[in-house]
């Protein structure tokens, strides 16, 4: 079977997956968007686009609303006001089902969350053949072509416990793939590595970039983002203050926040 | 005093068998049916819903606030004039405990649910798995590991609670203490045979339990 985790680009053109292609260019559109956590506004009226093959990085000082933001993509978190809409449909509208939503866009932790009860293969295969009805014999062919590609093919049989923090997050990345997502969130996929696995996990994330696979990642590795983004936000007080290309941002910022923080990250 | 304990034993042995055997079946039957019964109520309390959550937590409160035995005589009296079959006081007795150990049993299986890492649930949401798979497929197999061992202690508390039902005469242990000691007025020697073996009893438990224990902590992933 040709397993190919290319998906983004790829699908506009109506890919062979079971997903129907975007209606927009637009994959991820954010309006209005507001979180509020009781009295605590987390975002405060959020605007943003992603479109289709777009590589977005995210980045900011702690507690500036980043991972809150992206977990409202994949309504992880309720928005408290506003609009995401993906793919064209408002997913914040009650008759939309947010199950089905979620298998669109994969999602991977700063902590992995691998699921520790099942080997590596069966980490991958457990959503695909439960909630798309994937025969077993051919979820477990693709899990281990996906295990292949990020080096982990020998591993296929183990459980989790017996994996290094890299190979954790390179087993999450594949889990989130196993399902076909039209777009993939991180969220500091690499912040709880140590110094020596970040390149591993980096790598595979590069791979994907490349393949044309719709990102959104929030990331403290400045060069990487830079390397691969097409658009870099920089969040802070729950509000986009500044958005560009990685040059505009990394070079010539304007807002005041923005030189500030990366005056002290560089 | 131990030529007599030894020649009541050789004497009336298979009361105490008889005893030991209702005590562990009584035992055995109204933690595994407080199984299924607390994980329900554990469920409701979990479902968000605040009308059920009101109603298990009412539940907990009134068997938690009153006397265990108290709750036998309750049940023994209430449950013959409700039913439409003639129930027998054993019957009684083991629903009673079953509700009883209902209640603490769905405090274990709510915290072995909630002692699962977060991270777990949103991972599994994250890739468009339906709450009862989430629940089923990921929540539980990681929360039994919590969940066995204290329902284990449970078995070893319940043998010893199942005592209470020698006051209505149900078979167990202590009701063949009552017989033995009506039939020969030995009180003490009747009572230590019976004593001991609880005490066999609920050590070897402790001691598997402990093994069991260990085992899982080993295969912990
Ligand atoms: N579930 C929650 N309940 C209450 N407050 C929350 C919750 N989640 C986040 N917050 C608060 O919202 C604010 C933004 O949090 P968020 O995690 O989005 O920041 P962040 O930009 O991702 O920070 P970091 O770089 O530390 O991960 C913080 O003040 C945080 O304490
Ligand atoms: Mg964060």
């Amino acid at each position: 079977m040709n397993v190919d985790y290319k998906s983004g680009k790829e699908n506009v053109g109506g890919g062979s997956r079971g997903a129907k292609p975007p209606l927009t260019d637009v994959l991820i559109r954010v309006e209005n968007l507001s979180k509020s956590f009781g009295k605590l506004k987390v975002l405060s009226g959020i605007n943003e686009e992603v479109r289709c093959g777009e590589v977005v990085s995210i980045i900011g000082p702690s507690g500036g609303g980043k991972s809150t933001f992206l977990r409202c993509l994949n309504l992880l978190e309720q928005p408290t006001d506003g609009k995401v809409f993906f793919d064209g449909v408002n997913i914040c509208d009650r008759k939309v089902d947010i199950v089905e939503h979620r298998r669109k866009i994969g999602m991977v932790f700063q902590q992995f969350n691998v699921f520790p009860h099942l080997t590596v293969t069966e980490n991958i295969t457990i959503a695909p053949t439960l909630e798309k009805k994937i025969p077993k014999a051919q979820a477990v062919e693709r899990a281990h072509s996906l295990l292949w590609r990020v080096g982990l093919l020998d591993k296929k049989d183990e459980y989790p416990s017996r994996l290094s923090g890299g190979q954790k997050q390179r087993l999450a990345i594949v889990r989130a793939l196993a399902m076909e997502p039209m777009a993939m969130l991180f969220d500091e996929p690499t912040s709880a590595l140590d110094p020596e696995m970040v390149g591993e996990v980096l790598d595979v994330i590069r791979d994907l970039a490349k393949s044309g696979m719709t990102i959104v990642i929030v990331t403290h590795e400045m060069g990487f983002a830079r390397e691969v983004s097409d658009r870099v936000l920089f969040m802070d007080g729950g509000v986009i203050r500044e958005a560009g290309t990685p040059d505009e941002i990394f070079e010539c910022a304007e807002d005041q926040r923005t030189v500030e923080f990366l005056s002290m990250v560089l | 005093m131990f030529d007599t304990i030894l020649a009541l034993w050789d004497k009336y042995y298979y009361v105490y068998l008889w005893g030991l055997w209702g005590t562990i079946w009584l035992s055995a039957a109204s933690v595994a049916a407080a199984s299924v019964v607390g994980t329900g109520l554990a469920f409701l309390r979990l479902s968000g819903i605040w009308a059920f959550d009101l109603l298990v937590r009412a539940y907990l409160g009134v068997l938690r606030g009153t006397p265990i035995l108290l709750q036998l005589y309750f049940f023994w009296i209430f449950l013959p004039r409700i039913s439409p079959i003639e129930l027998s006081d054993t019957m009684c007795i083991l629903t009673a405990l079953i509700v009883n150990a209902a209640a603490y049993v769905s405090e274990v299986v709510r915290a072995g649910i909630q002692a699962v890492d977060i991270g777990q649930t949103e991972a599994a949401r994250s890739l468009g798995m339906r709450p009862h798979n989430i629940m089923f497929r990921i929540v539980l197999p990681q929360a039994v590991k919590n969940i066995l061992p204290a329902l284990g202690n449970e078995y070893i508390t319940m043998i010893k609670q199942t005592s209470l039902a020698s006051v209505f005469f149900v078979p167990e242990l202590m009701t063949s203490y009552r017989t033995v000691q009506s039939a020969t007025f030995l009180a003490l020697p009747s009572l230590i045979i019976a004593g001991l073996i609880y005490l066999v009893l609920t050590t070897i438990l402790t001691k598997a339990l402990d093994v069991f224990e260990r085992r899982l902590k080993k295969s912990e992933r």
